[in-house]
């Protein structure tokens, strides 16, 4: 049943690549890529269904010895932290190649290399086994590479370049602590469920799970490992950062709640404050350097940096609420940003810039973008976290369940909240409102097939926003679990080493 | 009146003015649009596509003024009786005094037509009203208040308002009109000047009436040649206009209020009022120069020092106006182009969607080509008034080209002053430009 989500985007990308080059249309080629992505997303939406949400393990779980010398296995299965994730990715993906160019050059590689993309996503939000869940992880990694480098902006070689060095990095780091995971504490396989760390030091979990931070918080990306983040987003063609900020960037966040908070809850609490900091941090920087820019784009990426940092305090604070809010706040900001990627890259397609100072007026009803304009109101109002949108039930949840364990911390990040509202009405004031100016702006109409997109993603921010079960219903129990296997910081091998000390 | 300009042969040196290729072609005959058949044809299709709801607009600030009068609660003053749709135009008919148009004396049948169904469906008149189905009478009241904002831009209309001969004539008109009427009669007691004020709008709704009775049938009439091919260039147009200016020059101008089946000669005919001087000038002044309703982006900020001390200094007029609407507020690009929409002729329907977002954007495409075709009529008014103020085109004196050229350039040299940005709010740049849309 899960194979489905890996298995259909993988073969399809291989059937597409191999589609003879002259009798197939690029917009043929796209219109199969689409209806792929639309079974898979229809078949995750069945995986909904069917998911039971009073159950806090994994469902579904499909197993099928692969390498067992290795420890390697292909073992699937979803749960509550999972489960949204996965419908994520299938809906961006989808998104992506809705609102791609039809006539997108070299089209097979394009829609072969985001499904590629898609099912790798989907493997490692799946996998059981830590190996499985690296290979899928990196399967991901050359295709994003080659999607920035080739259908790129003016400097995509090197932010492509930056971007491989980057994540190559991260994959490394989670790799070594993989095996140092395996190794160290005898475990028999990759499994999840093989794998019990609190066999092991307090030292000795400190290290690896520093190896786990460091490996996904450059995916994530948390300062200082993001500057690979502007550069790789703001080059990419708009699909293509939806992929990156919606998807690609949980990841991050999954794997630090998966394999952080998951298998070391003995010494979570211990670097917790820490990462309540280094989240309140990321966040601000985030804000403040968003506040700075002139590139609309460049300021959506930056927000991103923000934002993410709110999931990394709620990871930290280690309460059930904030796990649930760390969730939504997962799945509202992958909405939200491709929302935002979509319309910048509408913005640019049409005026031709994505320069504050040169934008202006867009609100105008006749000859500027006014639908363009009111949905990316909408989106920067989601982003700040306004009441009735779904941004705002993520980042209530987050601050209600981190501030009782992180005050100061959850406090910086409400104050980021509100630079967040900042820069959006900087960027809304200048390119929205204002003066259209008639020597220029002859820009051509936006089509339905740019505007669906949107709509849809808009739908989906406001139903949430007003009907908030629908985001943290599938979480609650697996958090809760999450949070219950969570030692208390009294009881951590840490503070017992401090204590006799 | 003007003679044709390809024959004329001046001996002056060239101008040195900024806008010198355009005074050249005035100098010769033309207009300050460029003479293109492309520019004919969004004038003239302009040209009818504003005489059918001015049609309309003349009507309903006759009886505005005429027999709405200071009604206090006047709900209903766009809603045009039967018998001021069925008046005659003084211009129009085979009763005419002077036969302008050739076409019927009464509203135009497109006009009726859309009153009796407007671009919807067939409904209560109230809905077609509410939902602005409708001929949009705000615009011309605007274009009115305008004319009454800005007094004292020459001739004697405006100055007889604030004679004791008119309020004593407004007095009698309000006293009749008020009769029987205690609470209005005590208001009118207590704030006298309030009413006498209202009566002078209520003349200015009368003169504006006037003055478009006759442009309507000009620009009728121009349409219908333009179609039989008899006007094929944008001088021919514009003499057109000028001619037409002369000959109805000297119609009166006056303020007539019925009250119970009674006349009261509020600015009586034989004060001696004209069209011209009273009515066209002042018009083409305030709303074409000063202010108008074409709200664009044109900034208003006062703090800034962006709005002229001076109301001569004005300068919001269609010859500036950005008819690109309002970013945030979302205000249409005025309602004269909504109701220009309804009447536009088919070629003109087929060429704007030819251009830019075709018929999404048509309302702003033909705010420019009204921008055109409110310069070509511009044109008209300085080759009138260089006729009655100057020589002729082809005069041999060069003394008397000289001042025909001073004079043009003082004409132009409005859209020149670079006081509160006037010289870059002028269109008349953009219209030399086919690509200006």
């Amino acid at each position: 049943m899960l194979s489905v989500l890996v298995l259909i985007p993988i073969l399809s990308a291989v059937i597409i690549g191999c589609l003879p080059d002259k009798t197939v249309s690029a917009s043929r080629v796209r219109l199969v890529s689409l209806t792929v992505a639309g079974i898979v997303l229809l078949w995750n939406l069945f995986i909904l269904l069917k998911f039971d949400i009073t159950n806090p393990g994994m469902q579904f779980e499909e197993y099928l010895p692969w390498n067992e010398t290795l420890g390697l296995s292909y073992h699937m299965g979803v749960d509550g932290l999972s489960i949204l994730m996965l419908l994520l990715n299938s809906l961006l993906t989808w998104i992506a190649i809705y609102s791609s160019d039809k006539e997108t050059e070299r089209p097979r590689l394009f829609y072969s290399l985001i499904l590629l993309v898609s099912g790798g996503v989907s493997g490692a939000f799946l996998a059981e086994n830590l190996l499985l869940f690296f290979l899928f992880y990196e399967l991901e990694l050359i295709p994003f590479y080659l999607l920035i480098s080739i259908w790129g902006g003016e400097k995509r070689a090197y932010a492509a370049m930056k971007f491989l060095i980057y994540t190559a990095v991260s994959g490394a780091l989670i790799l070594a602590t993989f095996l140092g995971m395996v190794f160290l504490t005898g475990a028999s396989s990759f499994a999840f469920d093989a794998v019990s760390t609190q066999t092991l030091s307090a030292g000795l979990q400190l290290l690896l799970l520093g190896g786990i931070v460091l490996g996904f918080g450059i995916k994530i990306p948390l300062v200082p490992f993001h500057t690979w983040l502007p550069d790789a987003y703001v080059e990419a063609s708009a699909p293509i950062a939806i992929l990156l900020g919606g998807v690609l960037a949980k990841l991050g966040t999954y794997g630090l709640l998966r394999f952080g908070l998951g298998m070391f809850p003995q010494v979570w609490p211990v670097v917790g404050p820490t990462l309540a900091i280094w989240g309140a941090v990321s966040a601000i920087y985030g804000a403040v350097v968003a506040i700075a820019q002139t590139d609309i784009k460049r300021m959506v990426a930056y927000s991103s940096i923000g934002h993410m940092g709110y999931v990394l305090l709620a990871g930290a604070s280690g309460t059930a609420l904030a796990l649930v809010g760390a969730v939504a706040q997962m799945f509202s900001h992958g909405l939200i940003l491709a929302i935002l990627f979509h319309l910048v890259g509408v913005v640019e397609a049409k005026v031709g810039t994505r320069e504050l100072d040169k934008l202006n007026g867009l609100m105008s009803p006749i000859r500027g973008l006014p639908l363009i304009s009111a949905l990316l109101v909408l989106s920067g109002m989601a982003s700040a976290g306004i009441p009735g949108l779904t941004g705002f039930v993520a980042e209530f949840l987050v601050f209600q369940g981190s501030f009782s364990v992180f005050p100061l911390s959850t406090l910086l990040c409400v104050a980021s909240s509100g630079l967040t509202a900042v820069y959006f009405v900087i960027l809304l004031n200048r390119t929205c409102f204002g003066k259209l100016d008639n020597k220029l702006a002859y820009y051509p109409k936006v089509i339905w097939a740019e505007k669906i997109p949107a709509l849809i993603l808009a739908a989906l921010i406001v139903f949430l926003g007003v009907q908030p079960t629908w985001l943290v219903r599938w979480s609650e129990p697996t958090t809760t679990a999450m949070v219950a296997s969570i030692y208390p910081l009294e009881k951590t091998i840490v503070s017992q080493v401090t204590v006799r000390y | 009146m003007v003679q044709a300009g390809e024959s004329h042969t001046t001996k002056l040196p060239p101008s040195q003015h900024e806008f010198a290729d355009i005074i050249h072609r005035l100098e010769a005959g033309g207009s300050m649009l460029p003479d293109t058949p492309e520019n004919l044809m969004q004038i003239i299709g302009i040209y009818k596509a504003y005489a059918v709801p001015m049609d309309f607009y003349w009507r309903d600030l006759l009886y505005i003024a005429e027999r709405v009068f200071l009604d206090p609660l006047p709900f209903f003053k766009y809603f045009l009786p039967g018998e001021y749709l069925q008046r005659h135009n003084h211009y129009a008919g085979d009763d005419a005094e002077l036969r302008v148009w050739r076409g019927e004396a009464s509203a135009h049948p497109e006009l009726l037509a859309f009153i009796e169904k407007g671009e919807t469906i067939k409904m209560p008149k109230l809905l077609h009203h509410l939902f602005h189905d409708r001929i949009n009478m705000e615009f011309a009241e605007a274009c009115m208040r305008a004319m009454l904002w800005h007094r004292g831009m020459g001739g004697k209309f405006d100055p007889y308002l604030d004679t004791e001969e008119y309020q004593a004539n407004a007095d009698r008109a309000i006293r009749a009109y008020f009769q029987g009427n205690p609470l209005m009669s005590a208001l009118y007691k207590l704030f006298p000047d309030m009413f006498i004020e209202q009566c002078r709008q209520m003349s200015y709704y009368a003169n504006l009436g006037l003055f478009w009775e006759v442009m309507a049938p000009v620009f009728f009439e121009m349409s219908d040649l333009y179609d039989e091919g008899k006007i094929s260039s944008v001088p021919e147009a514009m003499n057109f206009l000028v001619n037409g200016i002369f000959a109805v020059a000297n119609r009166p101008i006056y303020h007539h209020v019925y009250i119970r089946g009674e006349c009261y000669e509020i600015v009586p005919k034989s004060k001696g009022f004209v069209w011209l001087y009273e009515a066209a000038l002042p018009y083409v002044e305030a709303v074409f120069y000063r202010t108008a309703p074409f709200r664009g982006t044109k900034s208003y900020n006062a703090q800034a020092g962006q709005v002229p001390v001076e109301q001569k200094d004005f300068h919001y007029g269609i010859l500036y106006a950005d008819v690109f609407p309002v970013g945030t507020a979302g205000i249409p690009p005025t309602l004269l182009m909504q109701d220009m929409l309804h009447f536009l002729p088919q070629y003109l329907v087929d060429y704007y969607q030819g251009f830019c977002r075709g018929e999404e954007d048509m309302l702003i495409q033909l705010g420019i080509s009204f921008q055109r075709s409110m310069y070509n009529v511009t044109s008209a008014v300085i080759q009138a008034l260089r006729t009655v103020l100057c020589h002729p085109l082809d005069d041999s004196n060069s003394e008397h080209l000289q001042a025909n050229r001073d004079f043009f350039e003082a004409q132009l040299n409005r859209f020149t002053r670079a006081e509160y940005n006037i010289r870059d709010a002028a269109r008349l740049r953009d219209i030399q430009s086919r690509e200006y849309r």
